[in-house]
């Protein structure tokens, strides 16, 4: 009827000012204070967050996670926040302990939770400096980008569950980025594929590669164990080098935190090239190539493929 | 009339001391060239210290030492034995070589003429055949008397030994002082902290007797007097630590003590030999 | 036997160049580390790579990941804890040991709180430290140039070298050369000591200077063949330790340092100035 349409109409018109109110009282309350244990998670949480959260980061890009000696104002800060983050499978053991010392009352979320992990082969990792020798779970879970979208999905509930009021938006932010996550998947399996067996060997100073590599079909041998600071052997590096040399391996990368030297002397006896720079335990500077985690993965990519491709 | 040649060490008005104590208290005197001087006294009178300054180990705290006619590195000092390390590998020859020092410096090397000399030296002192061993497989009298071959290569002028004698066997002690009297006869002025009198009796004709102050400078039978002797004991080893300070100035013109060219007699009315006084 | 023993350096780059950088490390440092034995100062190595920290940090702060500045700061800041300690030494109560090790300790807090202050959480220290295996030609330079340096300075400095050991007391009184011989042979020590960290790590540089040493002294009467077999016994681990890293496949350093270690422990019990001689049987003694 003509009467009621035109009451709708009004009592639209309103409730318009109360709506547009509500919502900006909504836009006023503070963001969830999160902290994350190293830059890679930290970027993680911002892209399912959004502006709804203030994410602090304590091992920052280009620094190395081994080497962290937290500030009594970590501590302080970690306490001050509604949730913290961690990856977990004894790569940040010390942030949780680090939390509840500083008065961190919450629960602490395993980014890694659920993934399924590869074993290390068999070095000490140091990383986690109280875990069990031998069949220690290896932590770099992050860099096969399925497991990623794991990562999204338990930060989205850990968000949900802590921040109910902007349970939508974190949805919303988590679908869109799992999409852009299985696209870049997709993208690099494919262009793996299409390389012959043969070429998808490298060498890299760091084992922290085995996740890329079981997902996407690369090998990566190392003339050390998984941590920076084991010592080679000169079997070691004699072995490696007599690979390269009769494997013909087309590449070899160092990584953001390891000593290069060794590197650069394995590559000039064995005439293997150098690729570039691969980064594992951290995003670059927000002026480098690997700013987020997305940007990281494609770089590492586009540097191992470019790196196998040519002759 | 001979004139008087100028003494070989003039001290003036000298204080040494360690933390503003004084060990050498007020000394002035003159040592001509050629003496042979036993350095006497009651232990902490200040003898170690007298040589340590006139050796230039120690910076004087007043008054001054003035070795006018003395050329550079004429001066040989020989301390107690306490800084060297006894276990360090060198050889016998290496370390008495030493004594050539001025010679060769610090990167010349020894000329077959040299290297007799060295033998020669520790023949001097009866150590011919240990010219290879191990500096540390030395006796204590042996360790001395290769320090005396050095300091025969040394061919000073001036030769300071403090207490050379310590804690060495008699028959050692004895070819010393044969040294001693040797170098006396040569020439050489040389001082030499003893505590033996009886040998400051037969080989020292001049002694220097130091209680902190100095209680007597002159010829050995005027300055081992029992009184002499006596004052010199009644010094206070220790130092006193509510000390006031010092301000006694010594007139300008204050002449040298009495010195073996001078036959100064002493006689009971007159002053201590060791006091300021006009002639 | 030449399989066993020579084949691993004719075809390996790097191990032909692990083995040069023994031999230089054995020319340069070892003889620096008997005069260190012999003046009771064997327990610097560890604290001077402690006290180069602020040197390292500064060179980070201004250049970065610069191991050329990182190392040239590591030196500079060596010299001058090595030469104040020295200067305390002469001229005041303290003894060599007090003195260093105040200076160290300072030197040490500084450089820490250097580097947190930046924020930064970089293991500086451990980017420093090289390691045996990856000698490039930068690091093999520096370590040949310093050995040469050091063995020029040494043959110049020895006789007032010697002497500032023995009887310093008399150096004094012969000559001015004794605070040159003092502060050129801390300044020596030092610079052997940081090229021997930035090319081999602290363990392999500290290493190599004092266990041959000690062994050797063992062995020698008189300093010429003291030197000389200390050199010999450094260079003939680093040989043994880079073919049992080869062979057995255990890390490089550790190994060259556990065969001076075993070259040490059969010196003491079979050495003249050893454990067992005073407790053996003699079976006839000397005439004279």
């Amino acid at each position: 009827m003509k009467n009621t349409r035109f009451m709708q109409r009004r009592l639209a018109g309103l409730c318009a000012p109360f709506a547009l109110s509500s919502s900006a009282a909504l836009a006023q309350t503070p963001p969830l204070e999160v902290t994350a244990s190293f830059s890679i998670l930290g970027d993680l949480v911002r892209q399912v967050g959004g502006d709804k959260v203030r994410v602090r980061t304590l091992v920052g890009p280009d620094e190395d996670a081994h080497a962290f000696q937290p500030r009594p104002s970590d501590a302080r800060d970690i306490g001050a926040s509604a949730l913290v983050v961690v990856n977990g499978l004894g790569f940040d053991d010390w942030m949780t302990r680090l939390a509840r010392s500083g008065g961190y009352k919450g629960d602490v979320v395993v980014a890694s939770k659920g993934v399924k992990t590869l074993e290390m082969d068999g070095h000490g990792h140091d990383h986690a400096h109280d875990h069990k020798h031998g069949h220690a779970a290896d932590p770099h879970a992050w860099q096969d980008v399925g497991n990623a979208q794991q990562y999204v999905a338990n930060i989205t509930a850990a968000l949900v569950a802590a921040d109910p009021a902007n349970a939508e938006t974190y949805r919303h932010n988590a679908e869109r980025y799992g999409g852009e996550l299985k696209a870049l998947d997709a993208e690099i399996r494919s262009a793996f594929a299409a390389l012959p067996a043969e070429r998808r060997k490298v060498v890299s100073s760091h084992d922290a590669f085995a996740y890329f590599g079981e997902a996407y079909g690369i090998r990566f041998l190392s003339p050390v164990g998984v941590s920076n600071n084991a010592e080679p052997t000169a079997k070691g590096v004699a072995r490696l080098i007599g690979q390269l040399k009769k494997e013909k391996i087309p590449a070899v990368f160092i990584e953001n935190v390891a000593d290069p030297r060794l590197i650069e002397r394995i590559r000039a006896e064995s005439g293997t090239r150098v690729g570039g720079t691969l980064y594992s335990d951290a995003l670059s500077a927000s002026a480098g190539p690997a700013p987020d985690y997305l940007s990281m993965m494609r770089s590492n990519f586009r540097t191992l493929h470019d790196a196998l491709v040519a002759e | 009339m001979h004139p008087v040649p100028p003494p070989l060490i003039r001290i003036e008005n000298l204080t040494l001391g360690y933390d503003r104590h004084p060990a050498v208290h007020h000394l002035s005197g003159d040592i001509p060239a050629g003496a042979l001087v036993a350095v006497i006294g009651p232990n902490g009178a200040g003898k170690s210290t007298l040589l340590k300054g006139l050796a230039g180990e120690l910076r004087p705290i007043g008054g001054r030492i003035l070795m006018p006619t003395l050329p550079p590195g004429a001066l040989a000092y020989l301390p107690q034995r306490g800084e060297i390390d006894h276990s360090f590998p060198v050889s016998v020859f290496d370390v008495v070589a030493m004594g050539l020092w001025r010679e060769i410096g610090a990167f010349g090397s020894l000329s077959r003429t040299q290297r007799q000399q060295v033998r020669d030296a520790l023949a001097a002192v009866g150590l011919s055949g240990f010219e290879s061993r191990p500096i540390g497989s030395l006796s204590g009298g042996q360790l001395q008397r290769a320090r005396f071959a050095r300091l025969i290569l040394q061919d000073a002028p001036l030769i300071l030994l403090d207490e050379p004698f310590a804690a060495i066997d008699s028959r050692t002690v004895d070819d010393l002082v044969q040294l001693i009297v040797a170098w006396h006869r040569e020439g050489r002025t040389v001082l030499t902290v003893v505590h033996d009198l009886e040998q400051v009796r037969r080989h020292f004709p001049t002694s220097l007797l130091l209680s902190r102050e100095p209680v007597a400078f002159g010829p050995t039978p005027q300055v081992l007097t029992p009184e002499m002797l006596a004052r010199a004991r009644r010094l206070s080893e220790a130092f006193d630590e509510d000390a006031p300070e010092c301000h006694i100035e010594l007139p300008e013109d204050t002449p040298s003590l009495a010195a073996t060219a001078h036959a100064h007699h002493a006689d009971p009315g007159h002053a201590p030999a060791g006091t300021p006084h006009r002639h | 036997m030449t399989e066993f023993l020579i084949s691993p350096f004719t075809d390996f780059a790097f191990m032909r160049r692990a083995l040069a950088g023994c031999l230089a490390l054995a020319l340069g440092a070892t003889p620096v580390g008997v005069f260190l034995l012999l003046r009771r100062m064997s327990l610097m190595g560890d604290a001077m790579s402690h006290a180069i920290l602020p040197g390292a940090a500064l060179g980070y702060l201004a250049f970065g990941l610069s191991l050329g500045a990182m190392t040239i700061g590591g030196i500079v800041a060596g010299l001058v804890v090595v030469l104040a300690a020295g200067l305390v030494t002469r001229a005041s109560v303290l003894k060599e040991d007090a003195s260093l090790a105040a200076f160290y300790l300072l030197s040490l807090a500084a450089g820490v709180m250097i580097v947190s202050l930046r924020g930064r959480n970089l293991d500086l220290l451990h980017v420093l430290f090289g390691s045996v295996l990856a000698l490039d030609d930068g690091s093999l330079l520096l370590i040949a140039s310093i050995a040469s340096v050091t063995l020029f300075c040494l043959a110049l400095l020895f006789r007032p070298l010697v002497m500032e050991c023995f009887d310093p007391a008399f150096l004094r009184g012969v000559s001015r050369w004794s605070p040159v011989a003092h502060y050129g042979f801390l300044m020596l020590v030092v610079l052997n000591l940081v090229s021997g960290f930035h090319a081999l790590g602290t363990l392999m540089a500290v290493g190599i200077m004092i266990l041959p040493s000690a062994a050797a002294r063992l062995w020698a009467k008189g300093l010429p063949m003291l030197l000389a077999l200390a050199v010999l016994f450094a260079f003939g681990s680093g040989v043994a330790g880079l073919l049992l890293s080869f062979h057995a496949d255990v890390p490089a350093g550790p190994a060259i340092v556990l065969v001076c270690g075993v070259v040490y422990f059969f010196s003491l019990l079979a050495a003249p100035g050893g454990l067992l001689v005073g407790r053996l049987p003699v079976r006839h003694h000397l005439k004279s």
